[in-house]
């Protein structure tokens, strides 16, 4: 590209806007550095834009500590929808009332020991998504568990919980069991539940 | 006997889905971070009051999240968030044309209020440089006013394109074009 006298418009406002080619750089910055007449229109054209920009700034008003809002919103908006794609699993695959129940049962006809948490002292703390810690144990959120429901006062039932179950409801272990035989097996597990009486989570205690 | 370390959860759709929903969370609110003051200001500008152009940002993070949950195009999210605010804005408009008749006649009106430090005349004339910025500005088409305001605001040509539905080099003549109006205006 041969030096031009003097820079067009466009050339002098895509500068200003660092949207010039390279190639076309390697000529325009020179030329602005040394000639008079086109610094001057290119100061005109920047204090045109920092105008702009003034007045732009003008119409939004005083600012105001909306993030907050706005957090609490996107919680709500995703819980609602985490909910319905869940019931959609939920009715593809027809396992979550069944785990539900059978969970529920056996708490009542087998439970090992059942323990309840101490509702003071903090013992239940969210640690991450999906994951929760209850007395230092952290358990796998189940996914019919309701997210609104308190978990002030849930007890702890330790259990044999089919892998067949488990595996029904996602949750799945590795090296995987050898075929069905696998599946037929339990494992220990403590099962949290809620105060409706639903599984909240479940922590895998051993294979025994 | 297989011990429990050697238990490895895993394929638990939900806890996938929660764990992603935190994280299109996190994104969103930097992204607020960054960009709801200029996409607020954007949105004033075209007419908006600041009460209406504050809920109008936040509708934008709001359906954001449902982009991004569906797994929508993540690439150039900034021109994303201008081009879902500009078409709520103009859709407010829409809805309150007939109250609303001067497209730029509140823009100064709902600015911060001058700083206390100046005298009234400097306020006066801090408003009447505003007032004749504003008239020329509106002498321009609206999409050398679209593209000039989104410049404003930082975005680049390509970004510009994406909201307004132009090409770059479009962009660029209105930006042209804009700005040696108002050079001759001024």
């Amino acid at each position: 590209m041969n030096t031009p006298d003097h820079l067009t418009n466009d050339l002098l406002i895509r500068a200003l806007d660092d949207e010039l080619t390279p190639e076309e750089a390697e000529v325009i910055d020179p030329h602005l550095r040394v000639c008079e007449a086109c610094k001057g229109r290119s100061a005109e054209f920047r204090f045109l834009s920092g105008k702009i920009e003034s007045l732009v700034a003008t119409a939004a008003g005083p600012a105001a500590a909306q993030r907050q809002a706005l957090a609490h919103k996107l919680e709500t908006q995703a819980r609602s929808s985490l909910a319905r794609r869940s019931s959609r699993l939920a009715l593809g695959f027809g396992w979550t009332m069944a785990l539900a129940a059978s969970l529920a049962l056996m708490a009542v006809l087998l439970p090992r020991w059942i323990h309840p948490v101490k509702p003071a002292g903090n013992t239940v703390a969210q640690v991450q998504s999906g994951m929760f810690e209850v007395d230092g144990e952290n358990f796998i959120l189940l996914p019919y568990s309701n997210p609104d429901l308190s978990t002030a006062a849930p007890h702890i039932v330790q259990m044999q919980v089919p892998v067949g179950s488990l595996a029904a409801a996602g949750i799945t272990f590795e090296p995987v069991s050898n075929g069905a035989q696998g599946m037929d097996r339990s494992v220990l597990a403590d099962v949290l539940f809620g105060m409706d009486g639903q599984p909240l989570g479940v922590h895998v205690v051993s294979l025994d | 006997m297989e011990s429990v370390g050697n238990l490895a959860m895993a394929g638990a759709v939900w806890e996938t889905d929660l764990l992603e929903d935190t994280s299109v969370q996190r994104l969103i609110l930097e992204q607020y971070d960054r960009e709801q003051l200029s996409l607020r200001r954007y949105v004033a500008f075209l007419g908006i009051d600041p009460e209406t152009a504050f809920e109008i940002v936040q509708e934008c993070f709001l359906k954001l999240q449902e982009h991004l949950l569906a797994r929508g195009d993540r690439t150039n999210l900034r021109a994303w968030l201008y081009r879902v605010a500009h078409n709520l804005a103009r859709n407010s408009q829409s809805a309150f044309r007939s109250s609303r008749t001067d497209f730029l006649a509140d823009v100064t009106l709902a600015g911060d209020p001058p700083a206390r430090s100046n005298s009234a005349e400097q306020d006066l004339l801090a408003r009447e440089r505003l007032d004749l910025m504003n008239s020329a500005i509106q002498a321009l088409s609206p999409a050398q006013r679209d593209c000039l305001v989104l410049r404003s605001q930082g975005l680049k040509y390509r970004e510009i394109a994406d909201v307004l539905n132009l090409s770059t080099s479009t962009v660029g003549e209105n930006i042209q074009r804009g700005l040696e109006k108002l050079k001759e205006l001024l």
